[in-house]
């Protein structure tokens, strides 16, 4: 029953929005009609605007490989020095909100850029066309895939630690390195690529942060504009048609012909030996491109971020001007998180261990609404709650409905989380417990949480990060004195000096990375219980 | 009396019927070991009688209760009495081995000082009184297992079920935790069904052993009946080993073999081709043995000779002290009590 209830809430917080906004553009002055439909499919604005979200999400696509194949290669194949410590730092850029690298790298190519001064001054560029560069497609694609390879990354490198080591070692004696990871490992991991591809064209379809900054016209901030210009919210959603119909076709896709596999990765670690080249200069060479994409991903970025703040009180500033947002934002994804992880932990129980048919159907359903795009959901989000009803209108005009919005973005992720991690503990511990007369709730309180501890500390860690950063979703939903520090960010980004902006930046990185280093700091702390012994036996 | 009566039971997984219409029963302080190669539909019976599992069609009678019937649990685990060993053995990881066999007596409402009378005398039982303060993953596998079993019995159930609990731990250690096993059970009485797939654990522990295969009981009994009167040629083959011969039944007590003419029983079968099974052991080499053969090959194991007389189509498998030359000629009878026809 507990797990009914909780299904429902995640019905009631993503599926529900998203089916009330399509039933209600389909109807206008009271009739069933397609005229919101018409005019995006037949107007000239509308094809371009789509044609843009195609491009934005396929050269980003492409990039993304460019840089997360290699690096996922050269973390699981070679002796890289400090393999470690540059897959984390990968990581930050996915972790911290895409805005906030898309900020620092407008802040270098803009036209009082210091790269753009530099570029302009060695190379025959003018200002104005590097400046262009920045704010066109191919600069947000750029960003986009700053933010997102490392999806491909960690799914290349999961990947190649997979690989049965006996295939490429019959490979290895009697071909070269090139002939096996040609004609052996790349065939081998090749689904494995194609599906993280595939996620990554869906995120970048959805993402609004970037285009928004950057003032690109895509389907994501067409439906903003719908939404808050011109109160369109009809139109509004039969621009996210064309969005939601291209990421759940390919999400049926990655699940029907790659069984889902590219979202397991979370929170697993590979089972069995992996072979490492030990060739110096491919070494040497992973040494290279690697540092060249932590300086780009990485350094650049946030160094532009702390040396446009410029002095210290320029945080000072940024505080003041950020106060309550700062609150907001602590208070709000503690809730988000608390929520996300509660309600996941149960959803991810539900479709991890119910032994049914109904279970194989939850897995990839919940995943679709992952990809929803946040302006979306903000969007049906405001159309279930703004009503004068009671409790609608109580939720409407308070943090309540950002929380929901978290919930209704989020809640595949931790769910998923939760369910990788009770993936790993076997079934038989609780039916040890069933068998001797327990009640659920006596093996839930005593076998399952205490053997979760530590995927409810990582999906609640995960989540808060999430949050923390949410801006698509939380710009359309948050009532007033409700904003949180990415809406104040983007609030101020218009009238403040740069250095404010940079500083406030450089807070939201600090709020999202200090969990971040929780979380490693706690993967260690259980690592070291485990290896000690006094923890789970696997 | 019995303690669990097994009707009918059938159970339905996927679109598959794994386990078809089975029926036993065990008496009181007996060990049935359920016997069958893997996806036979053994430890889906176990569960239906744990009531992990509903059976489909059948019921399940513990202690002369009804404890599942048709698509239903009639009783709850609670009610059942029963203790449980895993093929993981699931003990708890995060609780000590104190807590771990604490757990069921929680259940079952005893008190403090109670539950630590209880916990102390079952460690003692399995000789585990030093370990009440470990974590299960600081013990080895034996003592996991001692651990585990001492959990399943602490509530003193009416039935225990052993799910494979030897598969996961190394031959030498195997026989010793055998020899618990079967200690623990004569010393306690307890009315146990243990699922295995190795014939030994089976032999040496039962009292009774339903042979199983593809979902059904093709035999229940005791071990000595199993091995030498095999109901079918499937637990001929199974258990043991067999000579399975191809041969032409020409009368009621005529049997045409590669070999010559066999003069036994045949037990009704109808004439024409047919295959004929018997033991090794039933191969006796004898100066005026019925028939003539060839020693083809000859191996040494645990002492004795293993030899194997080629006929028309195959060879006759046996055992034997003495030597003999390969080459050689021999003349051997075959006992006919028990011989089996398919």
């Amino acid at each position: 029953m507990t797990l009914g209830f909780f299904f429902a809430l995640f019905l009631g917080t993503t599926f529900l929005p998203i089916v009330w906004m399509f039933g209600s553009s389909l109807y206008e002055d009271g009739r069933f009609s397609f005229v919101y439909y018409r005019d995006i499919f037949f107007t000239q604005r509308y094809v371009r605007v789509i044609f843009n979200s195609l491009i934005l999400a396929s050269i980003t696509t492409a990039l993304s490989s460019l840089a997360g194949v290699p690096t996922g290669f050269f973390l699981a194949k070679t002796n890289l020095p400090l393999k470690n410590v540059f897959k984390i730092c990968f990581l930050i850029p996915f972790i911290i909100p895409s805005y906030i690298v898309g900020i620092a790298w407008a802040n270098l190519l803009g036209r009082t850029g210091f790269l753009n001064a530099l570029l302009s001054q060695y190379t025959p560029l003018s200002p104005e066309s590097i400046s262009n560069f920045m704010y066109s497609l191919y600069g947000a694609s750029f960003i986009l895939s700053i933010n997102l390879f490392p999806v491909i990354m960690l799914m290349t490198e999961y990947a190649l630690k997979n690989v049965n080591p006996r295939l490429e070692e019959s490979g290895l004696i009697g071909g070269s390195i090139f002939q096996v990871i040609r004609q052996i490992t790349l065939p081998l991991i090749a689904p494995a690529i194609l599906s993280s591809m595939m996620i990554v064209f869906v995120l970048s379809l959805s993402e609004f942060g970037i285009p928004s900054l950057l003032q690109i016209n895509v389907l994501t901030t067409q439906i903003f504009t719908q939404f808050s210009a011109f109160y369109n919210e009809k139109a509004a959603t039969a621009i996210a048609f064309p969005l939601i119909a291209t990421t759940i076709m390919l999400m049926i896709v990655e699940q029907v012909y790659f069984r889902g596999k590219s979202f397991e990765i979370l929170g697993r670690r590979a089972s069995h030996g992996t072979i490492r080249y030990q060739e110096r200069w491919l070494t040497v060479i992973g040494i290279l491109f690697c540092a060249f994409i932590f300086i780009l991903c990485v350094v650049v970025p946030l160094t532009t971020l702390m040396v446009g703040s410029k002095t210290v009180s320029a945080y000072y500033d940024a505080f003041n001007l950020a106060k309550n947002g700062i609150k907001n934002t602590i208070l709000y994804g503690s809730l988000g998180a608390t929520f996300l992880t509660v309600v996941g932990f149960f959803l991810g129980y539900l479709s991890e261990k119910i032994q049914s048919k109904l279970r194989n159907s939850i897995a990839p359903f919940i995943w679709l609404f992952f990809a929803v795009p946040a302006t979306v959901i903000g969007v049906g989000l405001i159309k279930i709650c703004n009503r004068p009803e009671g409790i609608f209108q109580f939720i409407y005009g308070s943090l309540w409905i950002i929380i929901l919005g978290y919930g209704a973005r989020f809640l595949p992720l931790s769910s998923r989380i939760m369910a990788n991690y009770f993936k790993q503990v076997s079934n038989s511990t609780e039916e040890a417990g069933i068998v001797m007369g327990a009640s659920w709730f006596r093996i839930l309180k005593k076998i399952i949480v205490p053997l979760q501890g530590y995927g409810i500390v990582a999906a609640w860690l995960i989540s808060f990060m999430f949050c923390v950063g949410e801006l698509g979703t939380t710009i359309l939903v948050y009532p007033p004195g409700h904003e949180t520090l990415p809406i104040t960010l983007f609030t101020v980004m218009v009238n403040s000096p740069a250095n404010i902006v940079s500083a406030l930046s450089i807070i939201i990185v600090g709020m999202t990375l200090l969990p971040l280093g929780i979380f490693l700091a706690t993967t260690r702390y259980f690592l070291t219980m485990e290896a000690k012994g006094s923890r789970v036996l696997r | 009396m019995n303690v669990l009566e097994v009707k009918h039971a059938l159970k339905i997984l996927g679109k598959k019927e794994v386990v078809r219409g089975v029926s036993f029963e065990v008496e009181r302080g007996q060990l049935l070991a359920i016997l069958g190669p893997s996806g036979c539909g053994k430890t889906t019976t176990l569960r239906m009688i744990a009531g992990l599992e509903i059976p489909d069609y059948g019921e399940i009678w513990i202690a002369g209760a009804l404890a599942s019937r048709s698509q239903k649990i009639v009783i709850s685990q609670k009610e059942r009495h029963i203790g449980m060993v895993f093929q993981d053995l699931a003990l708890w990881p995060h609780m000590t081995v104190y807590k771990n066999i604490e757990f069921g007596l929680k259940t079952i409402g005893l008190t403090r000082a109670e539950r630590q009378k209880r916990i102390e005398a079952v460690l003692g039982k399995v000789n585990m009184q030093k370990y009440a303060n470990d974590y299960p993953a600081r013990l080895s596998g034996g003592q996991q297992q001692l651990i585990a079993i001492a959990r399943a019995i602490v509530t003193e159930p009416k039935l225990l079920l052993m799910d494979e609990p030897l598969s996961n731990i190394d031959m030498q250690l195997r026989d010793e935790i055998r020899k618990e096993i079967k200690r623990i059970q004569q010393e306690t009485g307890i009315t146990t069904v243990y699922v295995t797939h190795d014939q030994e654990d089976a032999f040496l522990l039962a009292d009774k052993i339903a042979v199983m295969n593809a979902g059904v009981v093709v035999q229940i009994d005791s071990p000595e009946e199993i091995y030498f009167s095999p109901g079918s040629l499937f637990v001929a083959n199974f258990i043991g080993e067999s000579n399975t011969i191809r041969v032409k039944i020409a009368d009621r007590d005529k049997v045409v073999t590669p070999w010559g003419e066999l003069s036994c029983k045949t037990n009704g079968h109808e004439t024409g081709d047919t295959f004929l099974f018997f033991r090794p052991h039933q191969v006796q080499i004898e100066q005026n043995g019925f028939y003539e053969g060839v020693i083809m090959k000859r191996e040494f194991i645990d002492g004795r000779y293993c030899y194997y007389i080629g006929i028309p189509q195959g060879e006759i498998k046996f055992y034997n002290q003495n030597f003999y030359r390969i080459g050689e000629f021999v003349r051997f009878s075959i006992k006919e009590a028990n011989l089996l026809f398919s």
